[in-house]
This record gives C-alpha cells, sequence and structure tokens, in this order.
C-alpha cells in the first residue's frame, strides 16, 4: 500500500470553469454536464438551496396546507377568509396550499439530495484513502507553530524520540513511522481527530439518505386510516379496507395486507378539570377496548393519549372522540331510523350532527345540536352553557322533509337542504320523545360516546430512527472533534552532553482545547524523561507561546 | 400569601431586579476594566463590579429556581405547560450557560452584561404572554413531550446567547472595518482616525481630558493610552451619523427598530407595540456606548460559533423526541404541522449558519447574518407560529 502525506479534506467550493473540450455539440453537451456537476459539488450550492428548502418551508407555515387543514384551505379559496381571492388563486398557482407534495418542492430535495451526493462522493473517496493510508506529514518550519516547547533531557536523543513515539501511540496518536524518511533527520510526527472529524461529517451528511429511505419506503408500504367506534357497540368493527371512514394506503400496499381482527369499545372514560378557573381543560382520555384475532382469541386492553395500542404490527391511535346520541324515527309506527350519530365537536361548545331516514316518504332529516350541559333553570326552561361534560344533556333539532339527495357526495354529519323543507323543530331530554305531527316521533332514548382511532402501519419507523441516531452520532464529532497535529525532535549539544527536545503542535480547530492537550502532553513528555540535575542558567527552559492561562485573546478560531 | 402569589413574587420583581442589576455591574466591570487597564486602582474596581456581577447574577438564579419550584408545586406539574414557563426557562438557560459556561469555564466575563441583556429581553417577552399555572391536558403528559420541551428550550436559551454574540460581533466588526479603512487613508495612525470622520469638539474635549486625568508619569504608557482611547473613540464614531444634530448609529437602529416593531405586532397589543421600539432604541444606545470595550470581532465571532455549534445537536436531538413524540400521540412522526415546520426550518437556517462558516468568502461577516437570520427564525417559530398560526401544538396557554 502507498502511503501518502494526509492532507486537507477536497475544497469545498472548486472553481467552475469551461475546458477546451472536443468540438461539436456532444463535446458542448458532455462539458456543459459537467460543468454542472462541479457546481453541485460546491458548498455554496449547497447554502443556496438550503436557503431555497427554508423560503419554501416559510410559505408553507405561513400559507395553510391542504392535507392538514383543508377547511381553512376551502376558506381561503372562497376568500371568506385569509388574504381574498385574487392572492389566494395567486397561492393555488404556484401550489403552495400543498408546498410539500408541489414539483418546486420535489425539484429542491432532488436538487439538494443530488449536491449532496456529489459533495460526498469525493469526500467519502478522500476520507477513505486518508483513513487507511495516510501518514502525518513532516515539518520543517517546528519554530513557526502556534505551541512551541523547549526542554533539556539528559536522555540519547533516539531514546527521546522514542518516548515521544510511545507516549503519543498510547495517547492513540496516529503517527508517521520512523522508517518513512530514510536519510532526513529523525522527527516525531503525529496527527489526531482528522478522522474522527471529517467522519463524523460524512455520517451526518450520509444519514440523510437513510432517513430518505425511511421516507419513501414508509410512503409505499405503510397504510394509515381512521374510524369512529361508539362506545358498547355489539357488532364489533373488523380491520379491513372498507371498514374505514377514510384511509391513505401506500402504493404497495395491498388489501391482503389487512390484519382483519375485530375491536369493540367496552367503555371511553373522559373527564374534565371542572374548577372554572381551567375553563373545564381534560384531564382524561382513555379507552378500553377488546381485541379479538382472526383466530378467535382476545385481549382486553386500554388505548390512551399517548400510549397507542399495536396489534399485530398496526398501531391504534385515541385521535378523537364525540358524543353518540341514540335517534329513532318513527314514521306510522314504522321505525325508519335507529342508530346513533357520531356527532363532531363546534367551537361554541355543542355538538352538531345529522340523522337521515330515506325510507320514510318522503325523506326526513334531522339537523341536530346536543348541549351536553344544559341544567334546568327556576323557572324550568334550560340553560345553554359551553361546559362539554354531559350531565344535563339536552338534543335540540330541525326537522326537514323532501329529497336528502343521498345519491350525491354528502357529509355524514351535514344535510344537503337544496330539496328539503323546513318543517320545525323540538328539543329532547335522554329517554324521552316527541311527536311532531303527521305520525312522525323523535326519540332520544340514550347519549352515548364515539371516540376516533387511527389505525396505522408505519413499517421504517425503526429505519428513520436509526437514521435520526446515526444523524447525532455523526454530528458530534463533526462538530466537536478537533484536527491537530504534533511535531517533535531532538537534538544532542556536544558541548553540554544533553539533549534538547523540541515539541510543536497546532490545532485546526478549536486552539484552546488544544494548548491544555498540549501542555498536559509537554508535561508527561518531561516527567518521563530524565531531566538534568542542575537547570542551567536563567533562560527559560519552557518557551510556550501561551504563557498565559487564558485563551490567547485575538486568536481566530477556523471554523 | 398562597403559593402561587409567592412564585409571581419571586419572579417579578425580584428575579428581573436582580438580573438588572447584575447586568449594570457586569456593564460597568467590562467598561472599567478595559478603560485603565493600566491603573490597578480602576482595575480592582472593575474586578469588584464583576464579582457584584456574579453574586447578583447567582442570586437572580436562586431567586428564578426557586420561582419556578413554587410554581410547579402550586399547579402540580412540571412547568413545561405554556409559554410563559417555556420562556422562563428559556432565560434561565441563558444565565446560566453563561454563568457556567462564558464566565467559568472560557473566562469571558466581560460579555455577560449583554448575555444578561439577553436573558432579560427574553424574560420581557415572557411576561407578554404570561398565563397563570394551570394544569395540562393528557395529550400533553408523556416523557417524550418533557424530553422534549427541556432540550428545545436549552437550545433556544443558547442560541440567544449565540444571538447576542452575533450581534455583537457584526457592530464590532463593521467599527474595526471603518477604523481600518480610515487609518489607512490617513496614514496609518489611528489618532488621525478619531478625527477622520467628522470630529466633534465634544470628542475631542473627552479625549484631552481622559489623557490629562491620567496621572501616570511614564510618557510610553501615555503615549500608549492616548493611543488606546483614541482607537476607542474611533470606534465609536466610526458606527455613528448624525442626524438632527445627534451623533448616534441611526441608521442601526432604525434597521433594528423597524425588525422589532414588525415583530411587536405578533402580541397585538398596543402597550407592546409601543414599548419594544423604544427599548430597541435604548439597547442600541448600550451597544452603541459598549463597542470599544468588547472582545475584538474575531474573538466575538469565535464565541457566536462556539455557542451555536454547542446548541445545534440539541436542537436536532429536540427535533427527533418531539418526532418521537408526535408519533406516540398522534399517530405520525411528522405531519408537516405549522410547528414542525417551523422547527425543521430553524434547524436548517442554523445548519446554514454553519455550513456559511465553513465556506470560505462568508466566514466572518457572512456567516454573522446567516446566524441573525437563523435567530428571526427562531424568534419566527416561537412567538409567531404560536401566536399567529394555529396547529396541533396548540400549548400556548393563552
Ligand atoms: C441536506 C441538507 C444539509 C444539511 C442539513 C447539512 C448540515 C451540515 C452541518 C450541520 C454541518 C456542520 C458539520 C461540520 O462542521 O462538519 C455540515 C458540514 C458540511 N456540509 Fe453539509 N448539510 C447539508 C447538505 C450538504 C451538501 C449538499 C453539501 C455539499 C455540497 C454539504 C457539504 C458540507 C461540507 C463540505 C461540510 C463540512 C464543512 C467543514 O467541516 O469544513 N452539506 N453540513
Amino acid at each position: 500500500m502507498t502511503r501518502i502525506d494526509s492532507a486537507d479534506p477536497p475544497e469545498a467550493n472548486p472553481p467552475v470553469r469551461r475546458r477546451r473540450s472536443r468540438p461539436g455539440p456532444l463535446g458542448f453537451v458532455l462539458e456543459s454536464v459537467r460543468m454542472a456537476w462541479r457546481w453541485l459539488t460546491r458548498m455554496r450550492t449547497a447554502l443556496y438551496l438550503l436557503g431555497v428548502l427554508g423560503v419554501e418551508t416559510l410559505v408553507a407555515t405561513v400559507v395553510p396546507q391542504e392535507p392538514n387543514v383543508p377547511r381553512t384551505v376551502t376558506a381561503w379559496r372562497a376568500g371568506t377568509e385569509g388574504p381574498g381571492e385574487t392572492v389566494s388563486a395567486f397561492i393555488d398557482m404556484i401550489g403552495a396550499y400543498d408546498a410539500y407534495g408541489s414539483p418546486v418542492f420535489l425539484a429542491t430535495l432532488l436538487l439538494l439530495f443530488t449536491s449532496l451526493t456529489a459533495c460526498l462522493l469525493p469526500r467519502t473517496r478522500a476520507w477513505w484513502r486518508i483513513a487507511r493510508s495516510s501518514r502525518p506529514p513532516r515539518t520543517n518550519h517546528l519554530g513557526k507553530q502556534e505551541q512551541v516547547a523547549r526542554f533539556e533531557t539528559t536522555a540519547e536523543p533516539e531514546e527521546a524520540l522514542a518516548t515521544g513515539r510511545a507516549l503519543l501511540g498510547r495517547r492513540r496518536w496516529r503517527l508517521r513511522s520512523p522508517d518513512a524518511d530514510p536519510g532526513a533527520e529523525p522527527q516525531v510526527a503525529a496527527e489526531k481527530g482528522h478522522v474522527l472529524r471529517e467522519g463524523g461529517s460524512l455520517l451526518f451528511h450520509l444519514s440523510f439518505y437513510v432517513l430518505l429511505i425511511g421516507v419513501v419506503l414508509g410512503q409505499l408500504l405503510g397504510f394509515s386510516g381512521q374510524v369512529g367506534i361508539i362506545e358498547g357497540d355489539e357488532h364489533s368493527w373488523t380491520e379491513t379496507q372498507v371498514a374505514y371512514w377514510s384511509s391513505a394506503p401506500g402504493r404497495w400496499w395491498s388489501g391482503d395486507d389487512h390484519r382483519r381482527f375485530e375491536v369493540t369499545l367496552d367503555r371511553f372514560d373522559v373527564d374534565w378539570h371542572r374548577d372554572p378557573a381551567f375553563g373545564g381543560q381534560p384531564s382524561l382520555f382513555l379507552s378500553h377496548v377488546t381485541v379479538t384475532h382472526p383466530d378467535g382469541s382476545s385481549r382486553e386492553d386500554t388505548v390512551g393519549g399517548n400510549d397507542p395500542l399495536v396489534v399485530d404490527g398496526m398501531k391504534i391511535h385515541q385521535l378523537d372522540w364525540g358524543y353518540a346520541p341514540r335517534v329513532v324515527i318513527e314514521e306510522d309506527g314504522q321505525v325508519v331510523h335507529d342508530g346513533f350519530l357520531t356527532l363532531s365537536a363546534t367551537e361554541e361548545g355543542v355538538w352538531h350532527g345529522a340523522a337521515k331516514a330515506p325510507a320514510a316518504d318522503p325523506d326526513i332529516g334531522l339537523d341536530l345540536f346536543l348541549v351536553p350541559y344544559a341544567p334546568t333553570d327556576e323557572a324550568g326552561r334550560p340553560q345553554i352553557t359551553g361546559a362539554p361534560w354531559d350531565d344535563a344533556p339536552l338534543l335540540l333539532f330541525r326537522q326537514y322533509v323532501g329529497d336528502l339527495r343521498l345519491e350525491a357526495a354528502q357529509g355524514v354529519n351535514t344535510l344537503d337542504l337544496a330539496g328539503l323543507v323546513e318543517m320545525g323543530n323540538g328539543a329532547l331530554r335522554p329517554g324521552r320523545s316527541v311527536d311532531l305531527g303527521e305520525g312522525v316521533t323523535v326519540s332520544f332514548p340514550e347519549l352515548r360516546r364515539w371516540v376516533g382511532f387511527q389505525v396505522s402501519r408505519r413499517p421504517t419507523v425503526p429505519l428513520l430512527l436509526a437514521g435520526a441516531v446515526l444523524v447525532l452520532l455523526g454530528l458530534v464529532p463533526a462538530l466537536y472533534a478537533s484536527r491537530r497535529r504534533l511535531w517533535m525532535t531532538a537534538t544532542a549539544d556536544p558541548s553540554t552532553g544533553r539533549t534538547t527536545v523540541t515539541v510543536a503542535g497546532r490545532a485546526f480547530q478549536r486552539p484552546q482545547a488544544f494548548a491544555a492537550e498540549y501542555e498536559d502532553l509537554v508535561r508527561a513528555l518531561r516527567r518521563e524523561l530524565p531531566a538534568p540535575a542542575d537547570p542551567p542558567g536563567p533562560s527559560p527552559a519552557s518557551e510556550n507561546r501561551t504563557s498565559d492561562p487564558r485563551p490567547p485573546r485575538e486568536q481566530v478560531v477556523r471554523r | 400569601m398562597t403559593l402561587a402569589e409567592l412564585s409571581k413574587l419571586l419572579f417579578s420583581p425580584v428575579t428581573l431586579l436582580l438580573y438588572t442589576t447584575s447586568m449594570l455591574a457586569y456593564l460597568y466591570a467590562m467598561a472599567f476594566t478595559k478603560v485603565d487597564r493600566s491603573a490597578d486602582e480602576a482595575a480592582l474596581a472593575g474586578n469588584r463590579a464583576r464579582i457584584l456581577g456574579s453574586a447578583l447574577a447567582v442570586a437572580g438564579v436562586a431567586a428564578h429556581v426557586a420561582h419556578i419550584l413554587t410554581r410547579s408545586i402550586a399547579s402540580g406539574r412540571w412547568p413545561r405547560g405554556n409559554m410563559f414557563e417555556f420562556s422562563s426557562i428559556m432565560a434561565l438557560t441563558v444565565v446560566l450557560g453563561g454563568l457556567v459556561i462564558l464566565q467559568w469555564r472560557m473566562r469571558r466575563a466581560e460579555v455577560m452584561g449583554f448575555v444578561l441583556l439577553g436573558a432579560l429581553i427574553t424574560l420581557g417577552l415572557s411576561l407578554l404572554v404570561y398565563a397563570e399555572p394551570a394544569p395540562l391536558a393528557p395529550i400533553l403528559d408523556s416523557w417524550w413531550r418533557a424530553i422534549h420541551v427541556s432540550a428545545i428550550s436549552l437550545a433556544a436559551g443558547i442560541f440567544t446567547m449565540g444571538f447576542v454574540f452575533n450581534a455583537l460581533h457584526l457592530l464590532r466588526d463593521t467599527a474595526e472595518r471603518r477604523v481600518a479603512a480610515r487609518t489607512e487613508a490617513f496614514g496609518g495612525s489611528t489618532v488621525g482616525a478619531a478625527f477622520a470622520g467628522t470630529p466633534t469638539d465634544e470628542d475631542h474635549d473627552q479625549l484631552v481630558d481622559t489623557v490629562a486625568e491620567r496621572a501616570n508619569p511614564d510618557p510610553d504608557a501615555l503615549h500608549d493610552a492616548l493611543h488606546d482611547d483614541a482607537y476607542r473613540l474611533a470606534l465609536r464614531d466610526a458606527l455613528a451619523d448624525r442626524w438632527l444634530g445627534v451623533r448616534f448609529p441611526w441608521r442601526i437602529a432604525l434597521g433594528s427598530i423597524v425588525v422589532v416593531t414588525l415583530f411587536s405586532l405578533t402580541f397585538q397589543r398596543t402597550s407592546a407595540t409601543l414599548a419594544m421600539p423604544l427599548i430597541t432604541l435604548a439597547i442600541v444606545g448600550l451597544a452603541w456606548w459598549a463597542v470599544p470595550y468588547l472582545p475584538s470581532a474575531s474573538t466575538l465571532d469565535s464565541l457566536a460559533y462556539r455557542t451555536i455549534v454547542f446548541a445545534f445537536p440539541i436542537w436536532t436531538f429536540a427535533v427527533i423526541t418531539g418526532a418521537i413524540w408526535a408519533e406516540q400521540s398522534w399517530g405520525r412522526y411528522w405531519g408537516w404541522d405549522p410547528k414542525e415546520t417551523s422547527a425543521f426550518l430553524t434547524w436548517v437556517a442554523y445548519a446554514g449558519y454553519l455550513h456559511a462558516r465553513a465556506t470560505r468568502g462568508m466566514r466572518g461577516r457572512g456567516a454573522s447574518w446567516f446566524g441573525i437570520v437563523a435567530f428571526c427564525v427562531l424568534m419566527f417559530t416561537y412567538f409567531v407560529v404560536n401566536l399567529l398560526i394555529t396547529g396541533l401544538h396548540s400549548y400556548a396557554g393563552l
């Protein structure tokens, strides 16, 4: 193996110049590709790309994102919220409502990763060469280094150098072989930290690939779906594609990947701080569930806010909850609707939903509001409050008849009023019913709750975690390890019979830390070498440029 | 007095006053030790002031910790629930970091005055988002969240220190460069440079006064002192512009005030929007006064770098634990929620600073501007996103 003197890492900003190349269009194209590649390998380019990524992210922070808050985006598009329709049209044009899915963002990522690759290939190659076969270089400017110390010993020069070598070796410095320079004046040359620092930086940058692979594979292989389950429902919910309210399967996720376990929600505990000072903050959400596997075995467990349940590799999170009143509608003694409604919360503290009875003739629709806490005052009237606990629930509704237009897409909790006529309204306490005339009665037998679960499978989470750990493992040496070099010579003085030892050092980073390390090394070396009996004359035995224990004031630290 | 009231009292006025007096003592020490390094007596006075400053800062930390403890006992949980608590911890990190790392480890007590100023500004902002202690929503009650939030406030505190150094570096560097440019034009004499800009009579008088007051008969020392003082005056002069007959760093003040006024709109309070520009003006004046006493530009630059390099892995770790917490409680590790997005943005911005430091031609001033921008992004992440942009992370508690 040929040994090379270790050198600086490759230039971070190599110049991009057009070389004379083969004439003709092919030469031009080749040369342009070469230039583009060179340009991409420049760190300055990476800096610009990071800047562009930053600006895009900033836009996405300020502009509502469709995948996150679709309702806000709809309002912005309609101009009822946000900066108005014109600006909104512009935002749409540049794709900023879905910034992370927009071509601009993907192009930036692609360029960034290309740049990363272009930058890392030569760096990795150089690092590998240095790590395997480099040797610390000699110096011809011993006296000009940052740190220089001289002292005398009675040991022979070769012995002094050997002692120095052994000491540095014990402290894990990389040493230049004494046989590397036949004929030259003997010199100890040592180096430390360069492999670690550059290696850490490379590991840090390389782990972005791990993260990228983790995210992309996760998108392709993963699955997540949402479903609401009603407390105490006797029909259990089965994990299949069609059972979800909404789902986002990855491209490589197939229907066979569903686990087909069954879930029932036995009980849902919810409570609040009822002290008015805390405004009814929730204090407890906990779902008690029974999970039955396809093989018939079953177990009881809980799902909490920060405590998902893992079933057959799928994670069940409790995301959401709401009140679920059972509403029965009868027409001429026939039950045309009987079921639990999954109401959704509104900002005013009341819960909203709709009951739809297409079996009636004509269709009947109820637009419902539930006030969980509406105690009756002295006059016998219900007091509407915003408190979330269901100590005195009251169901308010408006009755519509006509055509529900169920063939068109509509939300479960809203009515399409286009084909409906308002008939009347009513209010119900649990266990009561009301006669609406024309043979229609509505009853509200009981109030339960429903819980919104997310069931997901993200097979690459461990990979992502490993990537994140690698990022940190690389970052710490990349930022804190410092590259430093040390040299040592020993010359015999025939007139006194003593040997003068010179130790010089320099750090490429963190000079203050190096100064301390250096002092310690020199001290250890002096301890190991026999000192002359009488310290000669007034001239200081040791000359250390940084005699001040404080770091030198005007030191320029490289990075 | 209830525990909650005691806790409030410990915060304001006790902690605030201790920090303020400590800052003043440190600033005094900085100016005094520098002006008269040769005169032992003055150096001693400076030294005493520094010791006083440290003692006050330590007492302030004690009161601050006592405040946090009593508050946690009063609310029955760790203080990680809302923005006020977060800012308070961030300020505590700034002071503690200054005492332990700067003063004790790096022996750089002279910049402590400004570090305390940074902490005080953070505390002032925290009062704008003050909230009574309240119980935590169950979704926020998780170990990962505790780790995540601690790491975030630690890193944000250290980044704040880094910002102080970046800003001082730019100020000092500008002054040094301008003086150097003028000195060249005037044949290499800094004394000449002191008068090169637009010499005013006050400048001249002050210079003569300082020289006359010096009772040191040694002509060499006199020359050195004159030289030093002239250099200091020149540094200060280099940053000033004349406007309405007053010499002041008007342009710097204007730039800072514009940025701060925009930022103050976040709080949607007239008092904040009125007070913050005035405070900014005072801070610019203070920094201007202090420019001659600061360490050299390259020292400030290296302090800034070392501080930010210390905080960056902590921030990285905090973002990772945030993702772990999100996976645990919302069932997705990353959802481009505004808060997540802006934490990522802050990370990218500081990575930009680190790259700029490593890019030839950007090292120094260019990199420091990156650092300033990155800190603005951090403030955006923290205040603007929490107060103006709603996301899942609605823990501001307002
Ligand atoms: C994906 C986004 C990137 C991030 C977040 C990032 C982050 C960082 C960080 C934090 C450092 C400081 C560590 C150190 O000082 O060694 C660093 C160093 C470095 N980065 Fe990046 N980087 C990214 C992309 C790139 C790209 C695309 C290139 C190449 C064109 C690049 C080239 C470098 C180089 C050469 C260093 C070492 C500087 C030195 O030590 O002199 N980085 N990067």
